[in-house]
């Protein structure tokens, strides 16, 4: 029974132990990639390096047996260092979208991709769900946005984009013509007040995040009815009647809308503040002079305020929206409101105000034709969809559905659970730390669970083990060697022939998203944690 | 293309081969030998008929480079790219081979099917560099333009259906009569001995000389090759370097004049065959070398020869001529004298370190193998060197494999072992053969097999060949290629001395680690430890190469400094220019600069200056090297030979290389040097094994000590005229208007202006160096 010292802690160890077990006994976390309980460590991507003894050279954990006296350091800031550095080699070789691109070119962040799927599986609440927890008014958006995901969209490399804004105005005007759009549950109530100025995009996007929040919120705005600088859109673009619905769904929320009221003429700020627990000031694009009128320094260019907590100089208020920073996308004011409404809840809360961050991402870049025909081949070949009732109507049903097939579904099957994407974030990592040669696109989609996209392997050998283990009769190998070794069925044969009894497994072990389940359950549902 | 394949050879090679998983090499390496490529019909009929697993033979049909997974050409042209050709031009070689044949850029093989090209890491054939091999034969000493005379003359050899050829062990002894000694070293075949062998046999029946033709082992003047030495007792030895196979009459005739009757048959058959005589042939005078001429004297004066005993004096093939010489005297004495604890004493009294690169005690390690209560046993000779400019092995299996059977067998007694091999690299047919046929001889005299001399103590030794894997040098990794599989090192400890080959204890060595043992069991440790230093005792063998006058296989003694091997075996470098660094230890050393060459052959001493002692290769760099490039050169080396196994191995070298490639395209940016050696050190901290650990040292070692010359390329300059992309040939005025250079130029660059002062369009140019070559007047200068 050897004991040996983890960063500081005695741990004594059954004989034969490895220092990743020990470690994991005193409750000292290392990452791994190729560790699998039950399978021989296989030493392969070096993430679970410790040092051992001060020795200059660094030893993988995993497969280093604890000896009597060892003394091990795991948290130090160079072997951080390293594995880092390992994650990031790695992460340099590996070929794939974690998000797809439609999701990070939208302002508002919304998982198009998921809202899609949930679109042609035909669960329509599923879909409201998920558009609206990031855009508060899709039907309004899905007229009069330019859409910056469709240009983002991996199949225009292939044909056309897919008509994203389309759909989502479909959920949005499916939700107004049946009811029942999703809302969020906001009692019990938290007892904090929020005054927002300005029922524009940014506003009612705000009330709604604070709703979510449980929070109280009395909108004022100088014009009649909510909608601020929408209602000056050319009706034809934007019919009033749909704009006042989709308002009313977020007012309907137990949002109070005081109009007629000017901030700084009618009512001044300093009462706002003393009436309220905060306030965010979202009255669209401002001079000097209303900047004077709202008592609020002017900056670069709109109302001071820190861009990433949303903080003006006075305690308590907030900017957003074209306040903040003009511009002429609805969708952006909208999503600044959202992320002050949050920047409030945290300020609210007590808490250390956490800027929306962009998320970790591993992208594939451009894609050339022939790379994008390949990922097109799994999704319908039908060109882009034209409204058979014209633009102003949108999709019927049928044609959400057959739109909704052409999506390559560019985002990552194994985003949940990868360990790769996890270790990145917990360590730090920079997906483009270095750059280079990669591999190029494969997708084996022969096998009817399980898909296998060779470029996102890390070659760490668990699934090669397991197919042995499951004594496969062709199973899996490592082809060539070095740079470019790549795991794949023996002869060239298809995943369907190579993983007979052992592909579940091998997509559970799998810690990218190189091995996935064909229809994970969270490609149906949002994750927690995934896109936040 | 679907031709049918004949699947019977399958079941043949299976039968005679076995049908274990570890059988699955030589299969492969049998199967290519009849289909000369690995048809995909063929493997899976192996894996129905034996106990390997498509998953495992797919495996490792794909990790070993020799393994072929296409048809190729009719002949198959090796280039060379160890170190040594690398900086005398392999790339230009490689280039107008592709020119030659019209290959395309994207395939390896010419439209006719009749020649296929390879790429391989060493041929170990430094010496003669650069290097290329069409089938068995070897060209050395090439240059952009005169590998079309190569490809001509391989296929006027074919069409007088000349054959490669083959060494053979000679016939019968030269008891008493005087030896004519040709070298049968590679180098020295690929020099054209065997020809000259043929040409010597005859003269000497022709000329009825009392003297035989005796092949002998390496000489280590593999710069002269072939040598022919002519040993009459009582006289002084003649040396001759550079003999033709014209030259061998004339040699013969010089020492041994026909007499008599036999007189005038011989002169009658000689004036028939070539109408001249001893008086009006003069020639091979000019290539004669006297012993104690300065030149040899000092290219062989400072060695100590222990691994490399009697060199150039003993038949590789000749068992009797071993005994004779002192062989297997330590073993009689093992076996007769000696307890097994004080063989082991003995070793580790001795000093001995690992020859293999690391440097370990040899000593503990036996005693570890001797402790270890699993049994079976195993002892592995690692003779799977591959380090790019370093032969030394190479050598001593194809001189002295008797030497390195009766070490392993006194280590096999010592630690109580009973079954061995030796696994040697595939590049090396002739040592695999001159081994094999050792193990034959040592059998048929009782010094090998059953109740080895009497003693009752038997070994079973077995020669295993590599396919073409640099990492499989890695013993772990080794153990693995032995095991079948590929060629994947694993986390050590625990070491091969406790869990080894099938999970047993096993001592293996490097070559030259056996060649010393049987020395010091005969001549005693103390002598052996009173060689070199304190802590590095005995001799190092080196191969010596690259841009020195003399180079060649050299054994030292330890604490020889650098520059007294450069300077006084080497000569030096050549006339005007200028010693700039020795790259020592091959892919895993470094470079160590000119002003530090007093440091001694030490393992302590290299390492504390950023280089290894490695497994021996030395190469001399002058100042028209550049030092990135040779950094280049190596990672490209070793990220080709990564197994792919870890990741800061397998993505990492690539990294580096690719920051190495742009820095020497001049596309090099801020923070690179910064980024590369961080990335370096990492690497080296991080990887698996050795081969890894080692891969930034090429790296580390040149930027250390030539950072300089890292940040010009950067700025877009290469001081020493190298990286292809920084540089531009230009015409001086020196130019008399000759064309020579217009007609050579494969680009057509330069325009053909005759009796004008030519010029360069430097867009077409290629940069292949080829008008240089050409120009009589040294008009061209590289800008």
């Amino acid at each position: 029974m050897p004991t040996l010292t983890i960063d500081g802690h005695q741990v004594t160890v059954r004989e034969g132990a490895t220092i990743l077990e020990a470690a994991r006994a005193a409750g000292i976390e290392i990452p791994t990639l190729c560790y699998r309980e039950g399978l021989p460590p296989q030493t392969s991507c070096m993430v679970c390096v410790v040092r051992v003894n001060g020795a200059e050279g660094l030893v993988p954990s995993c497969g280093m047996i604890a000896r009597e006296g060892m003394v091990v350091e795991s948290e130090t800031d160079e072997v951080r260092a390293a594995r880092r550095m390992a994650v990031e080699l790695l992460l340099s070789d590996h070929l794939g979208d974690c998000l797809g691109p439609c999701q990070l070119a939208c302002p508002a962040g919304m998982n198009i991709p998921l809202m899609i799927r949930q679109i042609v599986a035909g669960d329509r609440a599923a879909a409201s769900r998920t558009v609206r927890t990031r855009i508060a008014l899709p039907s309004v958006l899905g007229r009069i946005c330019p859409a910056p995901c469709e240009k983002a969209c991996r199949r225009a490399s292939h044909d056309e984009p897919v008509a994203i804004r389309l759909l989502k105005r479909w959920v949005g005007d499916e939700d107004l013509a049946r009811g029942g759009c999703w809302r969020p549950e906001s009692a019990p109530p938290s007892g904090r007040r929020v005054a927002i100025v300005g029922a524009g995009p940014s506003g009612l996007a705000a009330a709604w995040r604070l709703r979510a929040d449980r929070h109280a919120v009395v909108i004022f705005d100088e014009r009649e009815g909510p909608g601020g600088g929408m209602r000056d859109i050319d009706h034809q673009r934007l019919p009033p009647e749909v704009l006042a619905a989709e308002a009313q769904v977020v007012l309907g929320l137990g949002v109070e809308l005081r109009s007629g009221v000017r901030v700084g003429r009618d009512v001044v700020l300093d009462h706002l503040r003393r009436d309220f627990d905060a306030v965010l000031l979202a009255v669209g694009e401002v001079d000097e002079a209303t900047a004077a009128e709202l008592g609020v320094p002017f900056g670069r260019r709109g109302l001071e305020a820190d861009r990433g907590t949303h903080e003006s100089p006075i305690a308590g208020v907030f900017v957003a929206g074209s306040a903040q920073s003009p511009s002429n996308l609805a969708v952006r004011a909208l999503a600044g409101g959202r992320e002050a409404a949050q920047a409030i809840s945290q300020w609210l809360a007590g808490e250390e105000i956490v800027p929306a961050a962009r998320p970790f991402n591993v992208t594939m870049g451009r894609l050339d034709e022939h790379t994008a025909a390949l990922m097109a081949a799994d999704a319908s070949d039908h060109p882009r969809t034209e409204p058979s009732d014209g633009e102003p109507i949108g999709f019927n049903d049928e044609e959400a559905t057959r739109e909704g097939l052409r999506c390559m579904h560019c985002d990552c099957r194994g985003l949940s659970k990868c360990l790769l994407r996890r270790h990145a974030i917990e360590l730090g990592a920079d997906a483009r730390a270095f750059d280079g040669t990669r591999r190029g696109f494969e997708r084996d989609g022969t096998h009817p669970a399980i898909i296998y996209e060779s470029g996102k392997c890390i070659a760490c050998g668990l699934c090669v083990r397991i197919a042995e283990r499951h004594r496969e009769a062709l199973g899996l190998t490592f082809i060539g060697r070095g740079f470019d070794v790549r795991t794949a069925v023996p002869f060239g044969e298809s995943l369907a022939e190579g993983l007979r009894a052992a592909a579940i497994e091998c997509a559970e072990a799998c810690p990218t998203g190189a091995i996935v389940l064909r229809e994970p359950p969270e490609m149906r549902e949002e994750v927690a944690g995934a896109d936040d | 293309m679907t031709e049918e394949i004949d699947l019977d050879a399958v079941d043949r090679v299976v039968e005679e081969v076995g049908r274990t998983r570890d059988a699955v090499i030589p299969i492969l390496r049998a199967l290519q030998d009849h289909y000369r490529y690995l048809p995909p019909e063929a493997l899976r009929r192996v894996c129905e008929i034996t106990q390997i697993t498509p998953a495992q033979i797919a495996g490792v049909s794909s990790f070993y480079t020799q393994f072929r997974h296409h048809p190729v050409g009719e002949h198959v042209v090796r280039v060379c790219h160890g170190t040594a050709c690398h900086v005398k031009g392999a790339d230009q070689v490689t280039e107008a081979l592709r020119r030659h044949l019209e290959i395309h850029p994207d395939a390896d093989t010419d439209r006719e099917r009749l020649f296929t090209i390879e790429q391989v890491a060493c041929l170990g054939c430094c010496t003669l560099a650069p290097v290329m091999q069409i089938d068995g034969i070897t060209y050395g000493h090439l240059t952009g333009d005169t590998v079309p005379d190569a490809i001509a003359d391989f296929l006027e050899l074919k069409r007088r259906g000349v054959l490669a050829p083959a060494a053979e062990p000679v016939e019968g002894r030269a008891d008493g009569l005087a030896e004519i000694r040709i070298g049968i070293g590679s180098c020295c075949i690929a020099g054209g001995s065997m020809d000259v062998r043929t040409a010597l046999e005859r003269a000497v029946n022709d000329l009825a000389a009392p003297a035989v033709v005796k092949p002998v082992g390496c000489v280590g003047m593999c710069h002269r090759t072939p040598l022919v030495e002519v040993v009459i007792p009582g006289e002084e030895p003649a040396l001759y370097a550079r003999v033709r196979a014209e030259d061998a009459e004339g040699i013969v005739r010089r020492h041994f004049e026909p007499q008599g009757l036999r007189r005038l048959r011989a002169t009658i058959t000689s004036a028939l065959d070539h109408l001249l005589d001893d008086r009006t042939w003069t020639p091979v005078t000019r290539y004669a070398l006297n012993v104690r001429d300065g030149a040899v004297g000092d290219f062989l004066g400072r060695q100590v020869h222990i691994a490399t005993e009697h060199g150039g004096a003993l038949d590789p093939f000749d068992l009797d001529e071993y005994l004779d010489g002192g062989g297997f005297t330590a073993l009689r004495r093992v076996l007769a004298e000696m307890t097994p604890r004080e063989v082991i004493d003995e070793i580790k009294a001795s000093g001995l370190r690992g020859r293999g690169g690391a440097g370990f005690p040899t000593g503990v390690k036996w005693q570890l193998v001797s402790d270890a209560a699993a049994e079976p046993k195993y002892i592995i000779c690692n003779g799977d060197e591959g380090d790019p400019g370093a032969f030394m092995d190479r050598m001593i299996l194809e001189s002295y494999p008797f030497r390195v059977l009766e070490g392993m067998i006194i280590g096999a007694w010592a630690t109580g072992v009973h079954e061995g091999l030796l696994y040697i690299r595939a590049e090396y047919p002739l040592a695999v053969q001159r081994v094999r046929n050792a193990i034959e001889a040592c059998e048929e005299r009782g010094l090998l097999g059953e109740d080895i001399l009497g003693s009752g103590f038997s070994l079973r030794l077995l020669v295993r060949e590599g396919a073409g894997a640099f990492v499989c040098g890695e013993e772990s990794a080794l153990l693995a290629s032995l095991e079948g599989n590929r060629g994947h090192p694993r986390l050590r400890p625990p070491y091969p001395s406790e869990d080894g080959l099938w999970g047993r204890p096993t001592l293996i060595s490097n070559v030259e680690t056996w060649a010393a043992v049987p020395w010091i069991i005969r001549e005693g440790a103390e002598r052996y430890a009173a060689l070199g230093t304190e802590r590095s005792a005995g001799t190092k063998v080196f191969a010596l190469a690259g841009k020195v006058a003399r180079g060649g296989l050299i054994e030292v003694p330890m604490g020889m400094t650098i520059r007294e091997i450069v300077e006084e075996i080497g000569g030096g470098v050549a006339e005007g220019r200028t010693f700039k660094a020795v790259q020592i230890g091959g892919p895993s050393g470094g470079c160590i600069p000119a002003e530090l060459a007093d440091t001694p052959v030490d393992y302590e001493a290299l390492s504390s200056v950023g280089a290894i002692m490695g497994s021996g290769g030395l190469v001399v760099l002058d100042d028209s090297d550049c030092m990135v490039d040779v950094a280049r050169y190596f990672l490209e080396f070793t990220q080709r030979e990564s197994c792919g196994k870890c990741t800061p191995c397998r993505i990492g070298t690539r990294r580096m290389l690719e920051i190495l490639e742009r820095i020497a395209t001049g596309e090099g940016r801020e923070g690179d040097l910064e980024r590369l050696e961080a990335l370096a050190r990492m690497v080296r901290r991080s990887s698996l094994c050795g081969l890894g650990q080692s891969a930034p040292n090429p790296i580390l070692s040149t930027l250390r000590y030539f950072r300089d010359e890292y940040q010009a390329h950067i700025e877009g300059r290469c001081p020493a005229g190298r990286c292809r992309a920084l540089i531009h040939y230009v015409i001086t005025d020196e130019c008399i208007g000759c064309t020579k250079c217009a007609q050579a130029c494969p680009a057509g660059a330069i325009p053909m202006r005759p009796l004008h002062k030519h010029e360069i369009i430097d867009d077409k140019c290629i940069r292949c160096g080829t008008c240089r070559g050409v120009c009589p007047v040294n008009a061209i200068e590289v800008h």
